[in-house]
């Protein structure tokens, strides 16, 4: 069977939004198992990456579940008819009952929308979450959040079984936190009200979101206090973050007529001193948060997708979490501005930016007034100032590079708060 | 002789449409200026044809009146305006000929100062009442306990001149805290209720339970002797008395008001009061979770016992039980938000509340009678009623119901000038704009839509005693859940948002039924497997029946 599975991959591969590249040349099986009658799990190698396939057949036609769902069909031979058991409820089940054997599911529904893996919900309790891409080394999202949970950090959804295949992580179960919807998605409900209003001050509109900031503010903080907790304290590095955020301002900058300003505001990263170095999320915005009925939770600590493992486990500022965060603000309300064929008016950019400042604001003032950050901050509000623009014009910049790359006419997003960053 | 309706279904309470009126308030019928029992008979019909289960009287006793009639001074008695013990006789035999049943605001736990119990108690420390009270030489024991009413009383003690003591009180010095450590207190109470049962009445709603007892090196809050005397209570009126309901008025967070529902052994009914105010943020957030929030911790309660669900009644809009930082939601939602703040600590009514928009006062009652819980109106709101703030106190959501367009809005014949508050005149929420006969002759009428939302709800058990399970939604302003009992299951779908909006339900577990939408019963595509699909207008909601069908 592995061998007729194997003529169709290439084609396969190439079909999947999770695989980097076109139609490889040749794609290797490095790996089999048979998981019960009808699961078969397979680790390939096509052009120098691992990936983690897992397959189901039938014989019975094409079920109902792949009509409209080409690319989970891997093949067809002698009639059997070969697809991705990760859409199948029954061997997605089969496949939860396997890893977690305590727990008792009865459905299967495909969470979609993620790039580079597959979640799938069960009985709305349960999330499975199936690495496509295959790293070695443990993975960081999974390590993280149980670090945190065993912490006693409780905005985090703790594993409650873990899949690993010689030392990589193939897997993950985690509680399905049942009715929960992310930062990102509820900042574009705030602005959308906000922007429909003719109202100046976003505390006066109905959708506010500046309590849920304030909240979120203060779960990030504590966040930062469990992750030191957990994972250590080391000593910060501004010089060689500093070094790096030099790199990156002349690779997306160089020649432009604000780069000296610019070098200056990174140069503020100087200001953190002595402050300590924590794992980080890495990777935070306001999509990485997911607001459920008991507050808000963390998600994906796997760091930036572009950057090594190495990288990605490196001790970093908690500054570069936050201003993240606050990027993500911006980002929500020039966004939510965009949506809108009246973009260009002027009451609405002001309105962009009171709301920004708004949350931001309360954002911070949630962070702040958490206990035990001390270590991981400058004692003076002006350092703590300094360094965050520092790390938000870092972020800024990574987003001006991206954005040229991807989305050429989002670039002013990034480019006028580069401007506000560097004119101080 | 009033029918024996507790015959028919002891739990009747679970399924109840229950409304509050302001006897003051309902209807004049000796043209006195002032509401009376006799009013309320009057306007039977009315309240049978909009489907009320029982109706919830606030205080109807002998009073001086300083707190609305929460200061009773004679508990056998009827306040003279609203008429007399025979009145409230007929008012319950006419009731019960029409199958609702009534039940009475009863204050246990002071009574006025002017109560004779009270003025015997204060003559010295050696009369035979003069434990009937709590009296103490010193005013700082029991410092913990809080001062409710923190604009009006410095302190929970009061001196008293006459017998050269302070006496003890949670609410305001003119209501003395009666001793329940005194078991002559104790048996009066089972006294006073026993002879209300007697004549027919089918319940109490207990106003401010927890505070009964005091004891040292506590905030003299839910204390278990508190509990122990409402236990017995409770067993008083079932032996004697099944089928009548204890209603329990416990301001608490929902953890600590299910202890008043004990082991299924103490109240059968508590407010829940947290998740009103909540479902106005929801709306003006546009998001479901201050709402879920508060029912994701809210436990579950014994069998048989129920919640009271109400959107306004005739107090402020309260945050009283949010007592420390981790219950902090309303306290820094409010705190944010101009508007809101503005709303606390005044009464309003529905209609204001939500800028006088249909829309949401449909879905916010299409959420209240869907919602685990018996639904409580307040008198009025069912014809959007609006307020008049500027009486000051509470008396702003107490003003006349509007039965005509005629003089003082039909609720009284009496010289204007008589009335006990002015009747609403202004051109949005004046009688002339909002009253009763206008309401009945308009089929599309806020009024009419309740009696067709009452009925259809009581065609499902399911939304008194079924089970309560969010779907989940990607969009945050759109709240769905599922309730069920026995075969039976309704979705219930609402959009917060003022903008159109999407859903996407994961209803797997019900693939192959079809929903019927109930208020037109028109079927809409079969469930499946994928993700069902539902597009809801500004502030819609929509009630499925899920169906299996062949």
């Amino acid at each position: 069977m592995i061998e007729v599975i194997a003529n169709f991959l290439p084609g396969y591969l190439a079909r999947q939004r999770w695989f980097a590249g076109d139609e490889p040349e040749k794609v290797e099986v490095v790996d089999h198992e048979q998981m019960g009658e009808r699961l078969s799990w397979l680790l390939v190698e096509a052009d120098g990456a691992r990936y983690q396939l897992l397959v189901t057949r039938t014989q019975e036609g094409i079920p109902e579940f792949l009509h409209g769902n080409d690319s989970a069909l891997i093949g067809t031979a002698d009639g059997v008819i070969y697809y991705d058991a990760l859409v199948d409820p029954e061997a997605a089940i089969d496949l939860l009952h396997h890893l977690a054997p305590d727990e008792e599911v009865s459905r299967m529904r495909p969470m979609g929308g993620e790039q580079s893996n597959s979640s799938l919900v069960f009985d709305d309790r349960l999330v499975l979450k199936v690495f496509r891409r295959i790293h070695e080394g443990p993975n960081p999202d999974i390590e993280v959040t149980a670090a945190l949970a065993e912490a006693g950090f409780p905005h985090v959804a703790a594993p409650v079984a873990s899949w690993e295949h010689v030392g990589a992580s193939l897997g993950v179960v985690q509680p399905f936190l049942c009715g929960g919807t992310d930062g990102w998605q509820l900042a574009l409900t705030s602005l959308r009200d906000f922007y429909a209003s003719e109202l100046q001050d976003p505390a006066e509109s109905g959708g506010d979101f500046a309590a849920e900031a304030e909240r979120l503010g203060d779960v990030t903080a504590r966040m930062h206090v469990a992750l030191a907790d957990a994972l250590g304290r080391r000593p910060g590095e501004p010089e060689a973050w500093l070094a790096l955020m030099e790199q990156q301002l002349e690779r997306v900058a160089s020649g432009r007529e604000w780069e000296p300003q610019a070098r200056q505001v990174l140069a503020q990263v100087r200001r953190l001193g002595d402050a300590a170095a924590v794992r980080v999320h890495g990777d935070y915005h306001l999509g990485q948060v997911l607001r459920a009925d008991a507050g808000w939770f963390v998600l994906d600590f796997e760091g930036e997708p572009s950057r090594t493992l190495d990288e990605r486990r490196q001790a970093s500022s908690p500054a570069k979490d936050v201003a993240g965060m606050l990027r993500s603000f911006d980002y929500a309300s020039m966004v939510a501005m965009r949506e809108r064929p009246d973009t260009g008016r002027e009451t609405h950019q002001q309105q962009a930016r009171a709301w920004e400042q708004r949350n931001r604001q309360a954002f911070l003032d949630g962070y702040f007034d958490t206990r035990g950050l001390a270590e991981l901050w400058p004692g003076d509000s002006d350092d703590v100032r300094a360094v965050l623009a520092a790390w938000e014009l870092d972020k800024a910049l990574y987003e001006l590079g991206y954005e040229r790359d991807h989305r050429p006419d989002w670039m002013e997003i990034p480019e006028a708060a580069i401007s506000r960053l560097v004119s101080g | 002789m009033s029918q024996p309706l507790e015959l028919a279904d002891p739990r009747w309470y679970q399924h109840a449409v229950f409304y509050e009126v302001l006897v003051r308030g309902f209807f004049d019928s000796n043209d006195d200026g002032t509401g009376d029992l006799r009013g309320i008979t009057d306007k039977l019909d009315y309240l049978e044809w909009l489907g009320v289960d029982c109706l919830w009287l606030l205080p109807f006793y002998q009073s001086p009146l300083r707190d609305g009639g929460y200061d009773i001074s004679d508990f056998f008695t009827i306040l003279p305006e609203y008429g007399d013990l025979g009145d409230a006789v007929m008012l319950v035999e006419e009731a019960h000929r029409r199958g609702i049943r009534i039940i009475a605001d009863l204050v246990v736990n002071h009574t006025s100062d002017a109560h004779p119990w009270f003025q015997e108690s204060r003559q010295n420390r050696t009369n035979p009442k003069a434990d009937w009270y709590v009296w103490n030489d010193h005013d700082h024991r029991w410092s913990e306990a809080r001062i409710i009413f923190v604009d009006t009383e410095k302190s929970n003690w009061t001196w008293d001149p006459v017998r050269e003591q302070y006496y003890w009180h949670r609410f305001f010095s003119h209501q003395p805290d009666l001793n329940y450590d005194n078991p002559e207190v104790q048996q009066s109470m089972f006294d006073v209720i026993k002879f209300w049962l007697d004549i027919g009445l089918d319940g109490f709603r207990l106003d401010a339970v927890p505070y009964l007892y005091e004891r040292d090196g506590t905030n003299g809050e839910n204390l278990k002797e508190t509990h122990d005397y409402l236990k017995r209570l409770r067993k008083e009126v079932d032996s004697q008395f099944p089928g009548r309901v204890l209603l329990a008025e416990a301001n608490q967070w929902p953890s600590d008001v299910v202890d008043y529902y004990g082991d299924g052994d103490e109240c059968h009914m508590c407010f829940h009061f947290p998740v009103m105010p909540r479902m106005f943020m929801a709306v003006r957030r546009e998001q479901r979770f201050p709402v879920t929030e508060i029912l994701a911790q809210t436990p579950a309660i014994p069998e048989g016992c129920q919640w009271g669900m109400f959107l306004r009644n005739h107090d402020e809009l309260t945050l009283e039980m949010v007592t420390d930082e981790e219950r902090d939601y309303m306290y820094t939602e409010y705190a944010k938000d101009p508007r809101m703040k503005r709303n606390v600590g005044i009464a309003r009514r529905l209609a204001p509340l939500v800028d006088n928009d249909r829309r949401i006062a449909e879905l916010l009652h299409a959420m209240l009678f869907s919602m685990p819980g018996s639904p409580i109106l307040y008198y009025g709101d069912e014809i959007g009623m609006g307020d008049n703030i500027y009486l000051g106190d509470r008396d702003g959501v107490r003003t006349p119901m509007q039965w005509t367009p005629d003089r003082n809005a039909g609720f009284s014949k009496a010289d204007f000038a008589r009335l006990y508050l002015p009747v609403l005149m202004d051109p949005v929420y004046g009688y002339p704009a909002v009253n009763v006969e206008a309401e009945l002759r308009d089929q599309s009428s806020l009024v009419h839509w309740m009696r067709r939302m009452i009925a259809i709800r009581k065609q499902h058990p399911l939304f008194g005693t079924g089970t309560f399970e969010v779907v989940n939604v990607d969009n945050p302003s759109v709240l769905a859940y599922v309730r069920q009992e026995d075969d039976d299951a309704v979705l219930c779908v609402n959009n917060l948002s003022r903008f159109a909006q999407p859903a996407e339900l994961p209803l797997q577990q019900f693939a192959g039924r079809v929903p019927i939408e109930l208020l037109g019963r028109v079927p809409f595509p079969r469930v499946g497997d994928l993700p069902y699909f539902v597009t809801l207008g500004p502030y819609a909601f929509y009630w499925f029946q899920l169906v299996e069908q062949p």
